[in-house]
C-alpha cells in the first residue's frame, strides 16, 4: 500500500512540474509580447527607430545588392570597416547602456555589442537584449580589434560595433535544450551542478542539437569521409554506380531483412548491395563502388548497430590473388585517414574538446594479420577458444588492445577466416579447406568491413549453397549471373557512420548518424 | 626457447625505429636472419611520421614472393618507421616488457642467431663493446670517439676480431657506429683492416646502401 502511496504522490507531483512548467512557459511568452508591444509605443519618439526592429517575412520582395559577411572571415584586417551579416543570436547579455550580444555562425562566433551613444539609443539596446536566443538576426557593425582576446569565441582578435540590428527570423523563448548544456563534456557538468543533456532529448530535437560546434564538427567530418572515399577510389579507376534498395530476394538468408509490401506481393529493403555489386562485375565494369542506404531488420540496441545506415561499398574483378582487393581497399582507407589527419584538424579538435580521445593512429602499408596468429595472441593471453571458432565481440575487443599494444596501430586487416563462419559465397583457401580467402577490418578494436573473395564459379557457389542447406530457387538469378563467364572477383563493405564513429573514438553510434533509425527510434 | 612456446603461428618481432636514425645495426642483424631463418620482412610508416625517405622504405630490400602467405614462415621482422625517442622492440607483449636502445634490441637478436660466449669474461667484453659503441662512437664528442678508436686499434692487435677469434655481435655494432659517425677514412692501421675484413663478410652491404 505505501508504494501505491508513494506512486500515486510521485504521480502528483510530476503533474505538479508540469502545469508549474506551462505556466512559466506562458509567462515568458506574456512577458516577450509585453516587451515588444512596449518597444513598439516606445520607438514612435526614439531617434534610432530605423536602425532596428522585427524585420517583415522575407517573401523575396527585394533583391538588396548587400553582401553579408561571413563570421569566420572576420579578422583584424576587416578592423573599422563597415559589414553586414546575418547570424543566430548565441547568448546576449545586458548591462545597463550596453548589451553583449555572441553572434554565431556554424561553428564560429564573435562577440557583438551594442552601446548607447549617437548610433543607438536605449530603446536599442532594450531591444537587442530582449531578442530570444537561437533568433536569426542582420546586423550592421564596425569591426573593432580588441586589446584582449575574446576567449569564449571563436573570433578572438575583433569585436563588433552593431549600428543596426533587425530580426529576421524569431525563435520562440524557451527551447527545449540549451547549446551550452549539449556540449559540455560528460562529467564536467556533474561537478559544477550544471546540467549535461542525455542522449534520447538531443535525438528528440536533433534540429537544435545539430547546431552545435560538436555536431557540425562531426558531419563536417563525415561529409569528409565520403568525399575522400570518392576521390580515392575514382583515381583508381572505379566506377561509382547506384542499385534498387527494394529487392525481391534476401541475398542472405531473409532472418534480418525488413518486408515492404509491393502491390500485391511483398519485397525486402536490401541489407547490401552485394548481388548487384557482383552483378556489374559479371557485366565488365571491374571496378565499382556504391554509396547509399543500408537496412538491417536486427532488434539489437546497441552502441553500434542502426536499422539504417549508409554503406560505402566496393567490389573489384582482380587478376591472380584476393590481396589485389584487400591493398586496394586498405590503401583506401589510409587515404581516408590521411586527408582526415591534414585537413580535418579544426573538427577533430571541436569534437575532442566534448569527447576527449586519442588520436587515431594507423600503418602504411596496412597490418595484415592472419586468423592464426590472432589466435595464437588470444591463445597467449589465456583467452580459450577453438582454432575455427568465430571472433566474440570482447575478443575482437581484446584482439584490438594486444594488436595495439604490439603494433601501435588502431587500423587492422585479419586475414583467413574459417570458412565455417563465413557465408556460403565465400572463396574456400586452396591450401587448407577449413580456412578461405575472407577478411574483416577493425578499427579501435571494432569491425568496420566484412569482406572476401567471392566464388565465381556457378557450380562451386551451388555446391557451397547446398552445404548451406540455401533453397536454390531462391537464389537462382544470383547463381546464374555466374555462368556466362565471370571474373574473379572480391570486395566488401564499410557502415559509413562507424567509421566516423571510431576515427573520432566515440562512443555511440547514433552520434555520428544525422537522424538515427534504430529499433526504438522512427523520429525525427 | 628464447622466443617462448610455438602457438602455431608466426613469430613477428615488432621493431619501432625513428627515421632521423636508422639503425643500422639491427639491419645488419636482419640480413643474418635471413640466412639462418625464413624470415617475412616488413617495413611500415606510422602515422606519427610523415615523408619517410623511399630508400628507408625498402630498406629490408624487396618482398619475398611468398609474403602473401604469413604462415609459411618462421619468423616476422616488422620495422616500423614512427616517432619514437629510442629504438623500441616488441615480441610479446603479454610476457615481455618492450626492450628499448638498439644496444639491447641488437642483443636479443644476436643471440636467435649464435649463443653468446659461455665464459663471462668474454660475454662482459662483448657487451662493454656494445656499450662503447653506442655511447661514445654513435653519440661521444670527438675527443671521446678518439679514445674509442685507440681501444679498438689495440684490442684489434691482439686478433682478428674484437672478442678474439670469432666475429661477434662486438664487431657488428662497432662496424655500424663507425659507419654511422663517419669517422672510418680517419682510423688508424688496425682498425681500418678490420673494417677491410669486415667488409669482405657482405654482411653490411644494407647498412652501407642506407648510408649513400
Amino acid at each position: 500500500a505505501a508504494e501505491e502511496d508513494q506512486q500515486a504522490q510521485s504521480k502528483k507531483a510530476l503533474k505538479k512540474q508540469q502545469k508549474e512548467a506551462e505556466k512559466a512557459a506562458k509567462k515568458a511568452e506574456k512577458q516577450a509580447k509585453l516587451v515588444c508591444c512596449v518597444f513598439y509605443f516606445l520607438s514612435s519618439q526614439d531617434f534610432a527607430k530605423d536602425r532596428y526592429g522585427v524585420s517583415v517575412m522575407v517573401q523575396s520582395q527585394q533583391k538588396l545588392d548587400r553582401v553579408l559577411v561571413q563570421v569566420q572571415h572576420l579578422t583584424p584586417e576587416k578592423a573599422d570597416q563597415v559589414i553586414w551579416l546575418r547570424a543566430r543570436v548565441h547568448t546576449s547579455r545586458a548591462k545597463g547602456k550596453q548589451c553583449f550580444l555572441v553572434l554565431r555562425q556554424q561553428q564560429f562566433n564573435v562577440q557583438a555589442l551594442i552601446a548607447v551613444g549617437d548610433r543607438a539609443s536605449k530603446q536599442m539596446v532594450k531591444f537587442a537584449a530582449a531578442i530570444t536566443k537561437e533568433s536569426i538576426v542582420d546586423v550592421e557593425a564596425v569591426v573593432r580589434k580588441v586589446e584582449q582576446k575574446i576567449e569564449s569565441c571563436s573570433q578572438q582578435d575583433v569585436e563588433l560595433h552593431v549600428e543596426r540590428i533587425f530580426v529576421i527570423s524569431q525563435a520562440e523563448p524557451r527551447l527545449p535544450l540549451q547549446l551550452e548544456d549539449a556540449v559540455r563534456p560528460d562529467g564536467e557538468g556533474e561537478e559544477e551542478g550544471r546540467a549535461t543533456v542525455n542522449q534520447d532529448t538531443k535525438l528528440d530535437n536533433r534540429v537544435i542539437d545539430l547546431r552545435t560546434t560538436t555536431s557540425q564538427a562531426i558531419f563536417r567530418l563525415q561529409s569528409g569521409v565520403c568525399q575522400l572515399f570518392r576521390d580515392t577510389l575514382t583515381n583508381k579507376g572505379f566506377v561509382e554506380i547506384q542499385t534498387p534498395k527494394i529487392i525481391s530476394a534476401a541475398s542472405e538468408g531473409g532472418a534480418n531483412v525488413f518486408t515492404v509490401s509491393y502491390f500485391k506481393t511483398s519485397a525486402y529493403l536490401a541489407q547490401s548491395p552485394q548481388l548487384y555489386k557482383q552483378m556489374c562485375i559479371c557485366a565488365d565494369f571491374d571496378k565499382v563502388f556504391c554509396v547509399g542506404p543500408v537496412f538491417r531488420a536486427e532488434d539489437s540496441n546497441t552502441h553500434r548497430h542502426l536499422t539504417e545506415f549508409v554503406g560505402l561499398d566496393i567490389e573489384m574483378a582482380f587478376n591472380y590473388h584476393y590481396h589485389e582487393v584487400i591493398d586496394s581497399i586498405t590503401d583506401t582507407m589510409v587515404q581516408i585517414f590521411k586527408g582526415l589527419r591534414d585537413n580535418f584538424q579544426t573538427e577533430i579538435q571541436t569534437v575532442n574538446k566534448q569527447f576527449p580521445s586519442e588520436p587515431f593512429k594507423f600503418l602504411e602499408p596496412t597490418l595484415r594479420l592472419e586468423y592464426t596468429e590472432a589466435v595464437a595472441m588470444l591463445h597467449e593471453a589465456g583467452v580459450e577458444m577453438g582454432d575455427e571458432e568465430d571472433l566474440s565481440t570482447p575478443n575482437e575487443k581484446l584482439l584490438g588492445r594486444l594488436v595495439k599494444e604490439k603494433y601501435d596501430t588502431d587500423f587492422y586487416v585479419l586475414d583467413k577466416y574459417p570458412l565455417a563462419v563465413r557465408p556460403f559465397y565465400t572463396m574456400p583457401d586452396p591450401n587448407n579447406p577449413k580456412y578461405s580467402n575472407s577478411y574483416d577490418m577493425f578499427m579501435r578494436g571494432e569491425e568496420i568491413l566484412s569482406g572476401a573473395q567471392r566464388i565465381h564459379d556457378a557450380q562451386l557457389l551451388t555446391e557451397r549453397a547446398n552445404h548451406h542447406q540455401i533453397d536454390l530457387e531462391k537464389i537462382k538469378s544470383y547463381i546464374d549471373s555466374f555462368r556466362y563467364g565471370a571474373p574473379p572477383h572480391g570486395g566488401g563493405g564499410i557502415g559509413l557512420e562507424r567509421v566516423c564513429m571510431l576515427y573520432l573514438g566515440l562512443h555511440n553510434v547514433r552520434q555520428t548518424s544525422m537522424f538515427p533509425r534504430d529499433p526504438k527510434r522512427l523520429t525525427p | 626457447a628464447l622466443l617462448g612456446k610455438d602457438l602455431g603461428a608466426l613469430r613477428d618481432i615488432v621493431i619501432n625505429a625513428n627515421p632521423a636514425q636508422p639503425p643500422l645495426s639491427l639491419l645488419v642483424l636482419h640480413g643474418l636472419l635471413c640466412q639462418r631463418y625464413r624470415v617475412l620482412s616488413t617495413v611500415h610508416v606510422h602515422s606519427s611520421v610523415s615523408n619517410v625517405p623511399p630508400q628507408l622504405v625498402s630498406c629490408l630490400g624487396p618482398r619475398h614472393a611468398d609474403s602473401y602467405a604469413r604462415h609459411m614462415f618462421q619468423l616476422g621482422f616488422t620495422l616500423i618507421w614512427k616517432d619514437v625517442p629510442k629504438v623500441q622492440m616488441k615480441f610479446s607483449v603479454r610476457n615481455m616488457c618492450p626492450i628499448e636502445g638498439e644496444a639491447n634490441v641488437a642483443r636479443f637478436l644476436f643471440k636467435l642467431l649464435a649463443p653468446y660466449p659461455s665464459d663471462p669474461a668474454a660475454a662482459t667484453t662483448v657487451d662493454s663493446w656494445l656499450d662503447m659503441a653506442f655511447f661514445q662512437l654513435a653519440e661521444g664528442s670527438p675527443k671521446e670517439r678518439a679514445a674509442v678508436l685507440r681501444a679498438l686499434n689495440s684490442a684489434l692487435g691482439r686478433g682478428p676480431w674484437l672478442s678474439g677469434a670469432e666475429f661477434s655481435l662486438a664487431d657488428v655494432a662497432c662496424y655500424c657506429c663507425l659507419l654511422q659517425s663517419g669517422s672510418t677514412s680517419s682510423a688508424p692501421a688496425n682498425v681500418q683492416q678490420w673494417i677491410k675484413s669486415c667488409e669482405n663478410l657482405g654482411h653490411f652491404s644494407p647498412a652501407k646502401r642506407l648510408l649513400q
